[in-house]
């Protein structure tokens, strides 16, 4: 489906954008890029019956990123004019200038791109009344009241983001991006127990790159006495036991799992070091391409940014690289990393295609997109049906992992003892750690596609400054042997 | 035009029952890797946000389309979501006006760095790191914040901020430095360059520990780092009133060791100064803890509402935008010690762990104030009271609580360590933090060696 390129204005943003590129290699620069974007989001919470936030934010604006002798500069103004094009340009040249590159930068070579992409829906979330929005949390809120019951939250979000990107080298991409999401959460409290439970994630529910109708799928009323009586019953269930045994997570854990131990360390900007002063590095070397073994012959993830419905896809990256799904690990094996033009051209292989950034001030950095672990086969039964004796987790609550993504640590907000291949008694307060390459290569089963499950997250941080990504993980519960769960303070 | 000019455009468009906030940034930083700059970002913008009450209905939109039509389209999608909401009888109206406290924070020369003079900061920390490749930034600002209303609130501030941040690793081993200031020239880019190198060449070889209890002496980043996250769930208003704090019922009573004493305190020069939250009401300095007695949290006015019983904001409301987080404080200051030196700290622990800085934090139990995290860029073992050899990176398990419940000591001076990575709009704030020698740091893993 074709942008709307009216929605800009009148004003002609290509123009705007070749105005930038044109100023920036009349200054110097061998290499530019402009982009423009204007992105839109809605959020709509309530807590206890209660509309605690309703806002409904818009910001546009022009980034323009220069390679001028070998070193990169990125400048960025609101202002959508001549003027703002023409002084973003030529700051990020000033800026470039007076950071004179030690190495020279190569970029892999892209045929010039054009095209547009326009997400499809069935119903744009911005046609939705807010007044529909602040009913369908105030409902899912009223839905999760009852004893112990403390705090409840419901939360609705959407954004479009609409952008141009004109490249010296001739591309010129327009997108626009519609994405929604929501969740429920609420906390309970009994003799000094504090415990909280949500759906269908943590952290601002799940999101998808579609229309309303990925919200009202999600049934966030329907699915809110469940969620209250859990929160209730866990304030009174036992504290997770410590020891070294079989797990099973949930498809949002595995989700969360993939996000920290697969996804960052093979972003191939941490694994050059270019993110070491903040989100850190990577335990991968470039010449673990092809030979490193990863997990064990169960473990298949894939970089998609075709996904239907998932954040991170996209027609272009922001370097107007093709979107292209792409083997991470094939059987244990790692066989591919998220790259960038530049990063690309340094290991030698492919063209980038992970490039994204946060809006029109942020310099693009590699990103995941939609970093997926492939299904296995069979439902969570069987995996359990496997274990006599193990925990099984769902729904992340904490998440840390060293800057080299080896030491994790996780903890889930909820969890059962696993008997004789049966569910037995809910556990709270579950956590457990692992090192990277071992905890994947301990994988010995994986749930089949009708558990796969495509789970939204818009607060990946990197970057500085800070940027936050939006991705999506697709993942289906996963067994692992071995594991040390329980760790205490 | 400045930030008060676009409020006040805004909030006369708006007409009616409205606040207007405008935040202007201006900023440039310099990032390098690899002994290199790689990523330099310069950015110009400034965002209006409009509150619009109608009945006890608020609603916020946000812009940065500043013409006459752009902020007609803001008052349209304002005015809209105050319509969409049902009425909220705890909403306590907008802040009445009142006189913002004198505070410094501005400094002309800081205003004045152009790109030129950042890379050629940023250039100065890389010179310093030798032979030790060194990643990191230098940063300068200028930020304004404005804030009117219908109720006559007409509050304006200029503010400055600058950072060098070093990390120094290559293969063997990896140290971090950094310096945050709203004067550039207090901030020096080699000394945190230097820093940070010098630390690096001190982590090679670095061994595995047993895991368990250890005494331990955090560096003002590590300490910084612990307490920013801490606060987010216990130090807020919000946390105490929906139970997550660790303050929950404690409020009275002697929560840690009484060699702490910790303060929210915005108006303080040494840190980041700020005169008033994002609702235009005063800042307050609140103390959090004194002597090791739980005090007070921070409020912002629709927590002091929901609270009743007297509570008052003290000028630590968030942006509208993030009002769902409630207050948080964002000028935290632990008062010193007696300690000369962290070597004089390293005395007092005797046989322990030495720790710079800390990675990646997660809480594990709000309530309990439990918090995961790694070690990084410089651990080591103390032995006979002196810093001996390096160690691996170690993860951490800590209920923060017994981390400060007995501490053997603090040093005499603070540092100002930066806990904003520049999200969203600018707006610097930080924690001044001493360092800190505590009975016990909990050791619940072993991770990967220092370095790149």
């Amino acid at each position: 489906m074709r942008a709307k390129r009216a929605d800009f204005g009148p004003l002609s943003v290509r123009d705007l954008c070749a105005a930038a590129v044109d100023a920036a290699t009349g200054a110097g620069a061998e290499y530019a890029d402009a982009r423009v974007v204007m992105k839109r989001n809605q959020f709509v919470a309530t807590k206890s019956g209660r509309v605690e936030r309703l806002s409904d934010s818009e910001s546009e604006g022009i980034g323009v990123r220069v390679l001028l002798n070998g070193a990169w500069g990125f400048a960025c103004d609101r202002r959508l004019s001549a003027d703002g094009a023409r002084d973003a340009a030529l700051r990020a040249c000033t800026f470039a200038r007076a950071s004179p590159a030690k190495h020279s930068r190569q970029l892999a070579h892209v045929a010039p791109a054009s095209g547009t992409h326009r997400t499809p829906v069935e119903r744009d979330p911005f046609d939705v009344p807010l007044a529909e929005k602040v009913a369908q949390c105030l409902e899912a809120d009223e839905a999760m009241a009852g004893p112990d019951i403390l705090v409840r939250q419901a939360m609705v979000r959407a954004q479009r983001e609409h952008k141009l990107l004109l490249t010296s080298e001739g591309t010129e991409v327009e997108q626009e991006l519609i994405e929604c999401g929501g969740g429920i959460e609420c906390a309970a409290a009994h003799n000094g127990v504090f415990q909280m439970r949500s759906y269908p994630s943590a952290q601002i529910g799940s999101s998808c790159q579609t229309g309303w109708e990925y919200v009202d799928g999600l049934d966030l009323i329907g699915e809110a006495p469940r969620v209250a009586e859990q929160a209730a019953a866990l304030v009174r269930a036992d504290e997770c036991p410590s020891g070294v045994m079989t797990v099973v997570l949930d498809a949002d854990q595995v989700a969360a799992q993939v996000h920290e131990s697969v996804g960052h360390p093979t972003e191939l900007d941490r694994v050059y070091g270019t993110e070491a002063s903040y989100a850190g590095t990577s335990f991968l070397k470039p010449d673990d391409l092809g030979s490193l073994r990863y997990g064990s012959e169960l473990m298949n993830i894939t970089a998609d940014p075709t996904t239907p419905g998932g954040l991170g896809s996209f027609a272009f990256d922001d370097e107007g690289v093709p979107a292209e799904r792409m083997p991470v690990v094939e059987a244990g094996l790692l066989t591919g990393f998220l790259t960038s033009r530049e990063t690309a051209a340094r290991i030698g292989a492919g063209n980038g295609g992970s490039m994204r950034a946060e809006g029109w001030n942020r310099m693009p950095l590699v990103r995941m997109t939609n970093l997926h672990l492939e299904p296995g086969e069979g439902t969570l039964e069987d995996l359990l049906a496997d274990v006599d004796e193990g925990v099984y987790m769902e729904t992340n609550r904490s998440w840390s992992i060293d800057d080299k993504r080896l030491n994790f640590q996780f903890g889930t907000q909820i969890a059962w003892e696993i008997k004789d291949g049966k569910l037995g008694r809910m556990l709270r307060d579950a956590t457990y750690t692992g090192i990277t390459p071992q905890f994947w290569g301990s994988l010995n089963g994986v749930a089949g596609r009708a558990c796969w499950r495509l789970y939204g997250s818009t607060i990946c941080g990197k970057g500085q400054p800070g940027q936050a990504a939006h991705v999506s993980h697709g993942a289906a519960p996963a067994r692992f042997r071995n594991v040390r769960v329980g760790v205490r303070s | 035009m400045n930030a008060l000019d676009v409020a006040k455009a805004a909030l006369d468009t708006a007409g009616g029952e409205a606040e207007a906030v405008a935040h202007i940034e201006h900023s440039g930083l310099a990032r390098f890797a690899g002994s290199e700059v790689h990523q330099p970002t310069l950015i110009e913008n400034t965002m209006v946000t409009l509150r619009v009450v109608h009945d006890n209905r608020a609603g916020v939109a946000t812009t940065n389309k500043i013409d006459t039509a752009g902020l007609a389209e803001l008052t349209r999608r304002a005015a809209d979501a105050a319509e969409s909401s049902p009425p909220d009888e705890t909403f306590p109206g907008l802040a009445p006006p009142a006189d913002p406290p004198d505070v410094e924070g501005f400094d002309d020369e800081t205003a004045a760095l152009g790109p030129g003079d950042q890379a050629r900061l940023a250039a100065a920390a890389i010179d310093a790191g030798g032979d030790v490749p060194v990643y990191g930034f230098f940063t300068s600002a200028v930020s304004e914040l404005a804030v009117v209303s219908s109720t006559g609130v007409s509050v304006h501030q200029r503010m400055t901020d600058a950072t060098a941040l070093v990390v120094a690793a290559d293969e063997n081993g990896s140290g971090y430095a950094e310096q945050t200031a709203w004067r550039a020239s207090g901030i020096d880019p080699t000394a945190v360059g230097r820093e940070a190198a010098q630390k690096a060449q001190r982590t090679r070889g670095a061994t595995e520990i047993d895991l368990g209890s250890y005494r331990a002496v955090l560096e003002p980043y590590a300490f910084a780092d612990l307490l920013d996250t801490f606060s987010h769930d216990s130090f807020g208003a919000l946390g105490l009133l929906d139970k997550r704090s660790y303050f929950t019922d404690r409020l009275g009573q002697k929560v840690f060791d009484e060699k702490i004493s910790i303060a929210d305190d915005a108006l303080d020069p040494r840190g980041l100064p700020k005169a008033f939250d994002f609702e235009g009401t005063p800042k307050r300095r609140v103390q959090l803890v004194e002597a090791g007695v739980a005090r007070s949290v921070v409020w912002d006015r629709a927590t002091a509402a929901q609270a009743g019983g007297g509570a008052e904001s003290t000028g630590h409301a968030p942006p509208a935008e993030l009002r769902d987080w409630g207050p948080l404080p964002s000028a935290l200051c632990v008062s010193p010690g007696d300690a000369e030196s962290v070597e004089e700290l390293a005395e007092l622990v005797g046989d322990g762990l030495y720790i710079t800085r800390l990675h990646y934090l997660g809480v594990v139990h709000p309530r309990e104030g439990i918090i995961t995290g790694m070690t990084r860029d410089g651990t080591f073992r103390i032995r006979d009271g002196k810093i001996a050899e390096p160690l691996v990176n170690l993860r951490f398990t800590v209920a923060v609580p017994d981390l400060f419940r007995d501490v053997l000591g603090l040093t005499n001076k603070v540092a100002l360590v930066s806990s904003q990575n520049f999200y969203g709009e600018r707006y610097p704030y930080g924690v001044m933090a001493p360092a800190v020698a505590s009975e016990s740091f909990t050791v619940t893993g072993v991770g990967s060696r220092p370095g790149i």
